[in-house]
């Protein structure tokens, strides 16, 4: 039995894959506790898990985390640099010095075995780096966030190092290296392939998407049964609400009344009239809904990603701010989609893309090439392997790292 | 070969006429069309170019106005803030100084 603590940022698609592989720890006899700038909804903490949001020492900053989770619905009218910035100098850093002396004490209450830090919550690293404590990565999408949507120069990569190390200063790190980042275990929820790391340095640790949160949405099966086939799914995901309206009226004058059925999730209250082929609800089942489809369109949010994969779906991936831009090129290079910008979409290169992706059957095998190499990367039981083994190794360990840290 | 003084030196809005058509052809005449393009323009932020775009628009720069203009290397040079406040002024400005 081993202790872990979780240390994640307020973005649902990063708590996740760690809600999935904390449940099959605690399935496993393990003592898992979670903390985070929100609170979770009960609901969704694993069995026998305990969430802590240290709300005494966040209490003072409360008013600037509003302020910047409210700037991350800018990212869809922001420019790629501007998106960069939001994300180091608005975002990760600030949220890095306000989670510290929770985490530090929650750390110290719960004396974990080892620290599993998000890859964008530096504060988890940073405190079991201070403290001496074993501590893992897990990065819910692939690494390397900036893509294609902007260029990079030395002079961004070196701005990029100064505010890394300058943050890791501030608590007192004075080491070149990055080491908000595990050096030792860095736990990718996807494939090396998919990732396009050909050769991953030894503590990447790529599982695939993890599983264990069921979603079982209403759906009306029948109805769809009934449409014609082709069937799309169409997702943009749960955030990007304010361009939610223009993204499917994009759709419907696309595809409405054409022979294919698109299944759109969202509100169907964005629009007053829906053409007769599209069937519309907010909260889907999406992963079953998926095996009833062709292909799918969504903007490269890796929750809809990854369950297209699992499903060896084609698709029409429409990049719209953040590390969807990475996302989008690694689909269209590993072939198993057509990248649509979305601030460049022009309805014709839409139709045309569904066409290709329908009836090329390249797209498909492609896609289900991903899917095996997924299905081969083991998912939970992986994750887990890992995590054990690592607290394993450390747990013999440590003893000797504290006696050499007197020398 | 007398470099100093070409009798073809541009004005700045014929700098701008060219460059304005080179973004045109780059993201397409529909999405140019519904652009307000001025040289305070904003290549990523008012004109949404990502780097695929950018560099294509650079690429034409460089054609068009002579193998001696390093618009490619001068871009890499640019930290963060002058990437994002990088406008059609300062590539004006800088197609200038190369002439």
């Amino acid at each position: 039995m081993a202790k872990f603590l979780f240390v994640v940022p307020p973005f649902f698609g990063h708590i996740s894959p760690t809600l999935s592989v904390g449940a099959t720890l605690l399935q496993r006899g393990h003592k898992v506790v979670w903390t985070g700038l929100q609170p979770l909804a009960p609901h969704h903490i694993p069995e026998g898990g305990v969430w802590i949001t240290p709300e005494e020492e966040l209490a003072p900053h409360r008013e600037a985390i509003a302020r910047v989770l409210k700037r991350q619905d800018d990212g869809p009218n922001i420019s790629g640099a501007e998106a960069l910035k939001l994300a180091l100098e608005e975002t990760y850093a600030p949220f890095c010095r306000w989670m510290m002396p929770g985490v530090s004490r929650i750390a110290d209450n719960f004396q974990p075995d080892v620290i599993v830090s998000d890859c964008i919550t530096w504060a988890g690293a940073i405190c079991a780096y201070s403290k001496g404590i074993p501590y893992a990565t897990t990065t819910p999408v692939p690494p390397g966030i900036v893509g294609e949507e902007m260029l990079e120069t030395p002079k961004i990569n070196a701005w990029q190092n100064a505010l890394i190390t300058g943050l890791q200063q501030e608590f007192g790190i004075y080491t070149d290296a990055h080491i908000v980042n595990s050096p030792q275990l860095n736990i990718v929820f996807t494939s090396a392939e998919f990732a396009g790391c050909t050769k991953p340095p030894p503590h990447m640790q790529f599982t695939g998407p993890v599983k264990g949160r069921p979603n079982n949405a209403p759906f009306d099966w029948d109805k769809l049964a009934a449409m014609p086939s082709p069937k799309v799914y169409a997702s943009i995901g749960t955030l990007l609400v304010n361009i939610r309206k223009e993204f499917f009226s994009k759709l419907v004058t696309a595809f409405g009344n054409t022979p294919v059925t698109i299944v759109a999730a969202t509100h169907p209250g964005i629009m007053e009239e829906w053409p007769s082929n599209f069937i519309v609800q907010d909260f889907v089942p999406q992963s079953a809904v998926m095996a009833q489809m062709d292909a799918v369109i969504c903007h490269g949010g890796f929750n809809t990603v990854n369950d297209t994969f699992l499903h060896g779906l084609p698709m029409i991936i429409t990049p719209i701010a953040y590390d969807q831009f990475h996302t989008a090129s690694l689909i269209e290079r590993a072939g198993c989609g057509i990248k649509l910008r979305y601030k460049r979409l022009r309805i014709p290169d839409l139709q045309q893309a569904l066409h290709n992706v329908l009836h090329n059957p390249q797209y498909r095998l492609a896609a289900q090439r991903i899917r095996e190499t997924y299905i081969n990367a083991g998912g939970n039981d992986a994750a887990v392997f890992h995590l054990e083994q690592f607290a394993a190794a450390n747990k013999t360990s440590t003893h000797l790292t504290n006696a050499n840290s007197h020398i | 070969m007398d470099h100093l003084t070409p009798a073809t030196r541009l004005s700045s809005d014929e700098i701008f006429v060219v460059l304005k058509q080179f973004i045109t052809e780059v993201i397409g005449a529909e999405f140019a069309d519904g652009l307000d393009i001025s040289k305070d323009s904003t290549f990523t932020r008012d004109l949404e170019m990502d780097s695929i775009e950018l560099v294509a628009f650079s690429e034409k720069v460089k054609q068009h106005f002579g193998t001696g203009i390093d618009f490619t290397g001068w871009l890499s040079n640019m930290d963060i803030d002058q990437l994002i406040a990088l406008n059609l002024n300062n590539i004006i400005q800088y197609i200038q100084q190369c002439q």
